[in-house]
């Protein structure tokens, strides 16, 4: 309490946080979801997990079980041969028989009712003994036995991997017997006699294998949990408050706007961590009845050490980031002002989450310091640290630590960050009082401008995204429609609707000019051809110098997809389809919408420079092929100088439609190379000389020609201004 | 009169860029005080700026010129110490559903730092006068709007303000939740406090507020009792306030009218 009867900051966040709770606790239904859901969750999980594994095994045992193979044998020598099989059957002992059926039952079938008896299961097997088979099976000959199944009722697989282990002691003892006659000694047949000394390994523990991707999907499920705890009680706290008209009497309050979002922040994360103690609660009591139904191996391996350690460190770590989503939920929700508007921007958050939380589970996923720093991952991170799993040993104490240091730090700073978010929203007169939905005013159409801006410049690069993946899916095999069909859902679709929603000025976003006059232009559009063409040569020869070997499969197959086309199809369409329309349409939106919307105004070359690398970039990872990524990042930055520098998209689009169309015209000089594309696809590259030193000499000669008439022409050119 | 005006607003500017990217001047020069022991009327009709000039009194929204100053602070400059010194009703401030009115005052009384071992009773005492004791201790929600609309006041009245600033209080209101509360208001004038309130109703304060001032457009047309307000706008007639306050926001209709 301050002098004059003003309470202390903290006071009065508590004194806020102290009539939330008090409001949240009286909601008993959002009470009861936040809170007693998980308790019945985990059991019921469980229940269906461990129902869902014991099935799954019986299914198994079942059908690895020995069974009797019941063999039809038919022919004159069936009565030998079934002889000989009783004898295998008597004579071997009961340590040879692994894998051997539960019994092999003989039954003397005609022939011609043998395919009938298959059918209708009375044999599973059926082998035709002709005459003189006998005969060979005791002198030297080789005999060949064809067990033939029912193409009707076909025999498990399991069933004849056992008999095939039985026919293989069948085929030892004729070979013993064979010995025998000829008064070798037995040893022959086993020159090498190998056998085990001392303790039985344990082997890794089989635990680890179990527990590890189990503990993954529980860790996935807390998380998203405990971000559910927060959802209700954010949602009350400020868009419940803007819709109930209570708000104001907070804002007018004697305290700092930060001391309101303090104690909002502070009701919402005492609930998220009240869920967060539920949900643990409720996996331990889980786990430990769990742990007493698992078969006895398995509990009996589980690593008591680790898992108290993980356990340790999960508490913690989890416990940062139920502040993260406490705030992040409150972050989210300030701009909505009904708990309708704001349930409909939190949702997609929730989903996102969930996602950010999954991803590290994937296969893959180095756990490390930087993992445990991003929100909403890092506890996880730390936590399947700290438990090890069948390919990582748990991690040492110290690293763990680490980890969690940093992901407290993390969750500390994104917490502070979101706070500091959510008092900006809350300050903002124009989101308290005025207008519509504040997150959909952001999706209403503008007034007319020049230009997009810097955040809708990403804008078609993730729609175009989401289009490659769909035309990916989509695509026809043939080339000639799979191009037109990826370059219209990538690049020319979300680039139209961006255009019909945002009213920009086409020749200022586009760089719609004619590049210098008279000579300038010449030379500008020369030096943009030399360029795109010397980068292609250059781009080649560093890739089967340094590539040929490691190329991916998806890459050799379009690769020799694309000389398929090339050498196939008239070259017009060869050309349009590679050179021409990427060309235009890639140019125009990264060259075209995206630089033009992250250069803006500005002439800061800081600014100018880091426009131009982002965008090549994007234009680097819009062509998904890792190994193409270098090349087309190099030839994005070139494009991207050549519109900054000249003003005009012009000279990009000759530039790139150069680069494309070189292949083309080497493979047009080199006349036809036959299977030129099934030794690319197979990875075959011996038969491809490395490119010759001069042109790769004259590439290089070519490129600072290159730049060298550009810079020229720019220098003397009236575009030096910009519009 | 007292020397220093409990409310005091000069010149008071709000202007807000529209979607469109023009901007609405919803507040253009507004200028009145009010003293304690006084009670006026802000009347309007909707658009006026009735709202948007209240709500900057109450440090709700920041001016964009002109002062206000509510017991010496300047809503400007010290924001904070114009809420320990206002009490601020609207229409549209709701109260806690869950809560009960005690628990609604007690929580305000705190955020006020009112010491805790005075608080129940300053919350007692303000149930009493405001008439909630029967409902005190039931949820909010249950309670009907007068009530509701009392608990408002009691949050509003929980620091003791010298100033009380209400947007249309009685809007919710039937006639006898609005007669009550407008009872109580002239108490709490005689209490001493300076009251501003904006309404639609005239004939409600017609005979209850010190003095009335008449914004359109956002500026203040018109000002003064309630005599001197007929006799400037009705002159040589008799009438009620409302015929003042039509010739004042729109002088050739109220001729008109008068004319028929």
């Amino acid at each position: 309490m301050t002098p004059d009867g003003q309470p202390s900051s903290f006071a009065a966040a508590l004194a806020i946080a102290r009539r939330d709770l008090l409001e949240f606790v009286r909601d008993r239904r959002t009470l009861v979801i936040t809170l007693l859901l998980p308790m019945v969750m985990y059991p019921l999980l469980a229940l269906a997990t461990a129902l869902g594994l014991r099935t799954a095994t019986h299914e198994i045992e079942a059908r690895s079980a020995p069974a009797t193979v019941h063999l039809g044998l038919s022919g004159p020598d069936a009565p030998g041969l079934a002889a000989l099989v009783g004898r295998t059957l008597e004579r071997t002992p009961e340590s040879d028989r692994a894998g051997w059926p539960a019994g092999v039952a003989c039954l003397e079938v005609e022939e011609s009712a043998a395919g009938r008896a298959l059918d209708e299961g009375a044999i599973d097997l059926w082998i035709d003994a002709p005459r003189g088979l006998l005969a060979d099976l005791v002198s030297t000959g080789s005999v060949r036995l064809a067990a033939r199944v029912s193409a009707k009722r076909p025999a498990s697989q399991p069933l004849r991997q056992q008999f095939q282990a039985f026919m293989r002691s069948f085929a030892r003892d004729v070979a013993r017997a064979r010995v025998a006659r000829a008064g070798l000694p037995a040893t022959l047949l086993e020159p090498v006699d190998v056998a085990f000394t001392g303790d039985e390994g344990a082997g890794p523990p089989p635990a680890h294998d179990v527990l590890a991707p189990l503990a993954g999907g529980v860790l996935v499920l807390l998380t998203v949990l405990t971000l559910t705890g927060a959802f209700y009680p954010a949602i009350d706290a400020i868009a419940g408050e803007k819709e109930r008209g209570t708000i104001e009497t907070l804002l007018i309050a004697p305290c700092r706007l930060s001391d309101v979002v303090l104690g909002k922040f502070l009701g919402v994360f005492a609930i998220t961590l009240a869920t967060l103690a539920a949900n643990v609660v409720s996996i331990a009591a889980t786990a430990a009845v769990t742990v007493r139904s698992l078969p006895a191996g398995l509990s009996a391996a589980l690593p008591a050490g680790p898992l108290a350690v993980a356990a340790a460190a999960a508490v913690v770590a989890f416990t940062g980031m139920a502040a993260v989503a406490a705030a992040t939920c409150l972050a989210v929700t300030t701009a909505s002002k009904s708990g309708k508007e704001a349930q409909n921007t939190l949702t997609p958050v929730i989903l996102l989450v969930s996602a950010v939380a999954g991803a590290v589970l994937l296969p893959g996923t180095r756990g490390g310091p930087l993992l445990a720093a991003v929100p909403f991952a890092g506890q996880i991170a730390v936590t399947k640290a700290a438990l090890g799993s069948a390919a990582a040993p748990p991690a040492p104490a110290a690293t763990v630590l680490v980890m969690l240091g940093v992901s407290l730090a993390s969750a500390g700073l994104v917490t502070w960050l979101l706070l500091q978010l959510t008092a900006h929203a809350l300050a903002d007169e124009d989101v308290l009082f005025r207008g519509q939905d504040v997150a959909g005013a952001a999706l209403h159409r503008p007034a007319p401008r020049s230009r997009p801006n810097p955040v809708q410049a990403f804008l078609p690069i993730l729609a175009g995204f989401a289009g490659i993946w769909y035309s990916q899916g989509l695509a026809p095999a043939d080339l000639r429609l799979a191009i037109p069909l990826q370059q219209a859902v990538a690049v020319l679709g979300p680039l139209a609707l961006l255009l019909w929603w945002q009213r920009v000025d086409l020749r200022t976003t586009f760089s719609l000019r004619w590049p210098g006059r008279g000579a300038g232009s010449a030379a500008l559009i020369l030096g943009a051809a030399l360029l795109g063409a010397s980068l292609f040569v250059i781009g080649a020869a560093v890739l089967l110098q340094v590539r040929s070997a490691g190329l991916t499969d998806e890459a050799r197959r379009l690769s020799a997809r694309l000389i398929e086309l090339i050498t196939r199809e008239p070259w017009w369409l060869g050309w349009s389809l590679v050179a021409v329309v990427p060309a235009v349409c890639e140019e125009l939106l990264f060259r075209g919408w995206m630089l033009a919307g992250l250069l803006g105004r500005s002439h800061l070359p800081a600014r100018v420079w880091a426009a131009v690398v982002v965008q090549a970039a994007a234009f680097a990872l819009f062509h998904l092929l890792p190994e193409r990524m270098p090349q087309t990042f190099v030839v994005g930055l070139v494009l991207g100088w050549l519109v900054v520098r000249t003003h005009s998209l012009l000279p990009a689009v000759i530039c790139h439609l150069a680069h494309n169309s070189t292949p083309l015209a080497i493979l047009a000089l080199a006349g036809d190379v036959p299977g030129l594309g099934a030794a690319v696809e197979q990875g075959d590259t011996s038969t491809l000389a490395p490119l010759p030193g001069w042109a790769v000499a004259g590439a290089v000669v070519a490129l600072a020609a290159g730049v060298g008439l550009v810079a020229a022409a720019t220098r003397r050119g009236p575009g030096r201004a910009r519009p | 009169m007292p020397e220093d005006p409990a409310i005091e607003v000069a010149g008071l500017v709000k202007h807000y860029h529209a979607g469109d990217g023009s901007v609405v001047r919803a507040v253009n020069g507004v200028s009145f005080a009010v003293h304690a022991g006084e009670m006026v009327g802000l009347l309007g009709a909707n658009g006026a700026g009735k709202t948007t000039t209240l709500r900057m009194l109450a440090t709700l929204l920041r001016p964009t010129a002109g002062t206000a100053r509510v017991a010496g602070c300047d809503v400007g400059h010290d924001p904070v110490g114009v809420r320990r010194r206002l009490g601020y009703v609207s229409a549209t401030t709701g109260v806690p559903d869950r809560l009960s009115p005690r628990e609604i005052l007690t929580s305000f009384g705190l955020l006020h730092g009112i010491p805790s071992a005075e608080l129940p009773h300053r919350v007692a005492g303000l149930i009493d006068e405001l008439d909630l004791a029967a409902c005190a201790d039931r949820p909010a929600g249950r309670l009907s709007s007068g009530q509701r609309q009392r608990v408002s006041l009691g949050r509003a009245l929980v620091h003791d303000p010298p100033a009380l600033v209400l947007d249309e209080p009685t809007n919710a209101l039937d006639v006898v939740g609005a007669r009550d509360l407008l009872v109580l208001l002239s108490r709490l004038r005689a209490e001493g406090h300076a009251i501003l309130l904006s309404t639609h109703r005239l004939h409600e304060i017609e005979t209850r507020c010190d003095r009335f001032v008449v914004i359109h457009g956002g500026a203040v047309v018109a000002s003064g009792t309630r005599d001197a307000l007929v006799a400037e706008w009705l002159p040589g007639r008799t009438g009620e306030l409302e015929d003042a306050f039509f010739a004042a926001i729109d002088p050739p209709a109220a001729v008109r009218g008068a004319a028929r």
